[in-house]
């Protein structure tokens, strides 16, 4: 929305020196880095690196023990209009009580002020990425009645109708369908073309080549982040999955829950 | 539990005991009525007791407040905070209380309230800083605050001084001892719960739902945790003097997860639940006026519960009859597509060259008696799948049966290559697995598959597995076998 | 108000209760040292299930069961109240798991709805049988329960000796097969609790393991019930485990801490309510709270140690 915005408007994210512990064990040690503007950027890493971790603490969910989070060269509070955010799945009930327009239509409630109702310009809006994923016809249905695939479709409506620059998805391949996949994949090189940068928390290494223009390895500490070619590697895909690191994690973990 | 009759009190532990022992249950708005059954239902309807009519107004404006503040804790799971916060305030009535040793209902509800929210506090707290869960911190909360209460309560009661009169009924709850001032509270507790719903739909409904992508969109979560907390506690301690400490949960509960099952949209919900509140409050008033000797809170719990259990086995897509009709219908359905795999098995096994099977020979196939049969082929002419002719009552498919049996045919052919093939298993183990797949695939699944497997026409065990332009040509009327020579025959 | 806090006199407070009538101190607090290491013990398993709620919900529900047990067969004797409520608090159990397999809602709704029912249900008969009949329930000590009122009991006499109070013997009767219970199948308990799947996978019916721990509380509850009352049952039950959980992650350990527990609070609850004049049981509780929440204190002011730099 603000494409004129001349302070760090090249790092959508830059993380400096960040730590984040969880019940006083450290999940994420010491990352530094920055992400350029209009990239697709796959998070990758065994399980329990902290790949959700570090998308949660990029939107102030979780607090850094040290270090600094910036979003297009501000805190996230103050810019996070320019978020959009698709969390895990399984971290919503899906009995809840709203259909599918519902809950696109949350989408649109970070820019409504405080008792504001969504409007016929938001309605439309939502209506339009429904569209977008395919998932119009299903406007009306309670959102427990949806397929896996369909019900990520449906929390990538809400965060199109975020309209952001910035987009943070928190395993959306996880227990998708194939059509899905595809659409997803569609929907991230469009956002892409249109200049948005996005992240994306991803567990399948075989797709992340294809998927994805740059690459963040993780495990607790940052061990590459780079074009994809150069940091998909066998070497350092050794060293992010292989166990040399979970001695160190081991060791960390002892002495911090000591 | 004691029973009366034998046990002797020595006048030293009558000091320690409660001051109340003499009928402490009951909230009886009928004591103040007398007549017969229908003389009293006459009265209860001209409204003319100026007790009734509080009594009524209370009960109403406390089921509209409570049905409200429910809907968010059932959607939230938080149920059991309820009854952990309204157990909690206990404490918090005594100080109001001692404050100036009446019973002041605008002490009350503010001493009330804050042991309420300082409830809420300790258990956020514990499970957040302990690793105890969120059922053992609000079972200590209910506990540990309660017993304070009960502490608190039973000094009260050996204090010299003070009005200390009605102070237990917040067991218990009175309906009939609601004054102006208490009805004035719930109603103002009531239009405040209206008002924030009201503003804050929005806010309320996203924070419920995703909490962490509220807060990523920049919407204060914690704030609106507590408001509705607040709320929570207003809602409880308003209501207390009518159902009292125990059964308040219950007002809370039970008519937002009796809406929860009868709608699919938070609004109705909410509207639903606060229906059902109303109801229930004047019901349960109704019926301790009517009947004689009955208690009100728990009235009000009965009749929440029995409308709760209408709803459970009656709601139209989620209760117990929806879902056993469509139970139901799926299991006929899938007998139906039993029997028309069975049909085209015969029509396979005999080269397809007849398009009539005999009940004898479908019997054999599905291994059962030749009456069995004889129902499962008229339950397909009923469904408009085949029609029955002959003496014997010979089975011919119509066309839109035989479309239904190619693709049933060809949904568990698909799956068997497809496990074989993809997953490796062997042939003669896919069986099963596929008897029960075959029901459950849908058109976009078989496209996969068909993708998936090349397009392949035959299955494990060198059947032939009916391709599209069979299942489309069949239902125009002729089948092909696409194996090429020698198979195709018309089917009408 | 002045009279409320009465001060704080060591004779009055913690010699004369010894020294002038010793048996019915000793007698009170061993009472509450048994019902809170009975109760914390079913209380620890509990806790390991995540179902310290299912026990209020029983507490509650089991006013239903003696009430019924009472309406039923006109008579007021032990061993009937004994099965009403052991019913009651399975019809809980099963009411909760109906709900939440059959519908929708989710289980805290369920458990809820299954409890208040019931004790509303309960009330209301309670209050229907006092029309005609001359016992009479008290629903405030239903709640609350008197623990004071063991010293007062004719004591069970056996062969010419007095015995002691015959609730008391009843509440140690249940602890010790409590015990010799846990003693015996303290691997399955383990088991099941820390991990239904495995439990399953090793052969083990994790389905009767659940209704015989549910059995069992039924049990400790409907002994404690008599003197703590409903809701304090709740507090027996997860206090003194949350106390011994804090503390030790090991199950013997917390088994014996949640023993040690029960007698301090029981000790130190008593002479509070001397000292305050109030209900005894209540002060058992606050007491066992303050224990609890030293111990939070306690293990939270642990140093944070910073994590070094692994580089």
């Amino acid at each position: 929305m603000t494409e004129d915005d001349p302070v760090g408007a090249d790092h959508p994210v830059e993380i400096h020196d960040l730590s984040v512990a969880y019940h006083k064990k450290p999940v994420l040690y010491g990352i530094d880095l920055k992400v350029p503007a209009g990239t697709l950027v796959g998070i990758l890493g065994p399980n329990g690196a902290g790949k959700s971790t570090l998308i949660k603490a990029v939107m102030g969910l979780l607090p850094p023990a040290a270090g600094w989070i910036k979003i297009f060269g501000k805190p996230y509070r103050q810019n996070c209009r320019r978020v959009g955010y698709v969390p895990q799945r399984e971290s919503v009930d899906w009995d809840f009580p709203v259909n599918v327009m519902d809950l696109v239509l949350m989408g649109r409630y970070g820019r409504l002020r405080l008792g504001q109702r969504p409007g016929a310009t938001d309605r439309e809006i939502a209506r339009q990425c429904l569209d977008k994923v395919g998932m119009l016809p299903y406007a009306q249905r309670q959102i427990g009645n949806l397929s896996g695939g369909q019900q990520q479709r449906v929390f990538l409506a809400r965060a199109l109708a975020q309209e952001s620059d910035l987009y943070l998805m928190d395993e959306p391949f996880a227990g998708v369908d194939a059509a899905t996949e595809a659409a997803i994949v569609t929907l991230l090189r469009e956002l892409k073309e249109r200049g948005k940068t996005v992240l994306v928390v991803h567990h399948d290494l075989a797709t992340a080549r294809d998927y994805f223009d740059r690459l963040m390895l993780l495990n607790m500490r940052l061990v590459a982040f780079g074009p994809t070619e150069e940091v998909f590697t066998p070497e350092i895909l050794q060293t992010t999955y292989g166990g040399r690191l979970n001695i160190l994690s081991e060791v960390v973990q002892t002495i911090g829950s000591r | 539990m004691r029973f009366a009759a034998g046990t002797k009190r020595s006048a030293l532990l009558l000091a320690v005991l409660i001051a109340a022992c003499g009928d402490a249950e009951a909230a009886r708005i009928s004591d103040i009525a007398g007549g017969g059954l229908l003389e009293r239902a006459a009265r209860f309807f001209t409204f003319q007791d100026p007790s009734l009519r509080y009594a009524l107004a209370g009960s109403i404006l406390l089921g509209l407040a409570c049905g409200l503040m429910g809907c968010f804790l059932v959607v939230r799971k938080l149920a059991l905070m309820s009854d952990a916060l309204s157990h909690a305030v206990l404490p918090g009535v005594a100080i109001g209380f001692l404050w100036n040793m009446t019973r002041d209902p605008v002490a009350i509800f503010i001493g009330a309230t804050l042991a309420g929210l300082l409830g809420a506090a300790t258990a956020q707290a514990i499970t957040t800083t302990t690793r105890h869960k969120e059922d053992a911190a609000l079972g200590f909360v209910l506990a540990a605050f309660f017993a304070v209460g009960v502490c608190l309560l039973t000094m009260i009661q050996n204090l010299p001084e003070g009005n200390k009169s009605g102070l237990d009924k917040f067991l218990f709850g009175q309906a009939a001892a609601m004054g102006a001032a208490d009805v004035g509270l719930l109603g103002v507790v009531a239009l405040l719960a209206i008002a924030a719903v009201a503003l804050f739909y929005k806010e309320f409904l996203v924070t419920s739902f995703d909490a962490a992508f509220a807060r990523s969109a920049g919407i204060p979560v914690q704030f609106f945790h507590y408001a509705l907390m607040l709320l929570l506690a207003f809602s409880i301690v308003a209501s207390l003097q009518a159902v009292g400490v125990v059964l308040v949960a219950a007002m809370l509960v039970i008519p937002a997860a009796a809406a929860f099952l009868l709608t699919d949209r938070l609004g109705w919900m909410l509207m639903i639940a606060s229906l059902i509140g109303m109801l229930t409050g004047a019901t349960g008033a109704f019926f301790s006026f009517v009947g004689r000797n009955l208690p009100t809170g728990p009235l009000m719990v009965l009749t929440a519960a029995s409308i709760f259990t209408v709803a459970m086995v009656f709601a139209p897509r989620h209760g117990i009859f929806a879902r056993w009709l469509r139970k139901r219908a799926r299991n006929s359905r899938i007998g139906r597509e039993n029997a028309l795999k069975a049909v085209y098995r015969v029509i396979e096994d005999d080269g397809f060259r007849s398009e009539t099977v005999s009940m004898r020979e479908l019997a054999a196939i599905r291994r059962v008696t030749i009456e069995k049969a004889a129902i499962e082929a008229r339950v397909l002419a009923s469904h408009g799948l085949g029609t029955i002719s002959g003496e014997g009552g010979d089975l011919t498919l119509t066309p839109e049966g035989w479309k239904r049996a190619c693709e049933i045919v060809r949904n568990h052919r698909l799956w068997e290559l497809y496990l074989t093939h993809a997953a490796n298993i062997s042939s003669d183990r896919v069986h099963d697995d596929a008897e029960e797949i075959e029901h459950l695939l849908g058109e976009e699944n078989v496209r996969q598959l068909e993708r998936r497997l090349n397009y392949a026409r035959k299955d494990p065990h060198g059947k032939l597995i009916p391709g599209i332009e069979d299942i489309q040509s069949g239902a125009k009327g002729g089948f092909q076998t696409g194996g090429g020579t020698g198979f195709g025959r018309g089917l009408r | 108000m002045s009279g409320l806090i009465p001060a704080f006199d060591l004779s009055r407070v913690i010699l004369d209760p010894w020294m002038e009538t010793p048996a019915a101190a000793a007698w009170v607090v061993l009472m509450g040292a048994l019902v809170g290491t009975s109760c914390g013990i079913v209380g620890n398993f509990l806790l390991l299930r995540r179902m310290a709620l299912v026990g209020d919900a029983i507490s509650h529900s089991v006013l239903l069961g003696l009430v019924g047990a009472f309406l039923i067969f006109r008579h007021v004797s032990t061993p009937l109240m004994f099965l009403g409520a052991m019913a009651a608090g399975l019809l809980t159990v099963a009411i909760i798991e109906f709900i939440h397999r059959q519908t929708r809602v989710k289980a805290d709704a369920a458990i809820c709805i299954s409890f208040t029912t019931l004790f509303a249900l309960g009330v209301t008969l309670l209050s229907l049988a006092e029309v005609g009949g001359p016992v009479h329930i008290d629903a405030e000590c239903v709640l609350y329960g008197e623990i004071a009122f063991v010293a007062l009991e004719p004591p069970f006499v056996w062969d010419g000796v007095a015995l002691g109070p015959p609730s008391v013997l009843r509440m140690a009767g249940v602890t010790m097969v409590l015990v010799v219970l846990l003693v015996i199948f303290y691997k399955e308990m383990l088991i099941t609790s820390f991990d239904g799947a495995l439990a399953v996978s090793m052969g083990m019916r994790a389905g009767i393991w659940h209704y015989a721990l549910m059995i069992a509380l039924s049990l400790v509850i409907v002994s404690a019930f008599e003197a703590v009352g409903a809701i304090l049952a709740v507090a027996m039950l997860v206090v003194p485990a949350m106390f011994a959980a804090q503390l030790s992650s090991s199950l013997p350990t917390r088994l014996w801490l949640t023993v040690a527990h029960a007698c301090a609070s029981a000790l130190a609850g008593f002479h509070l309510s001397i000292w305050l004049n109030c209900s005894a049981a209540a002060a058992m509780v606050v007491c066992g709270a303050v224990f609890f929440l030293a111990a939070w204190a306690a293990t939270s002011v642990r140093p944070r140690v910073m994590v070094p730099d692994p580089a």
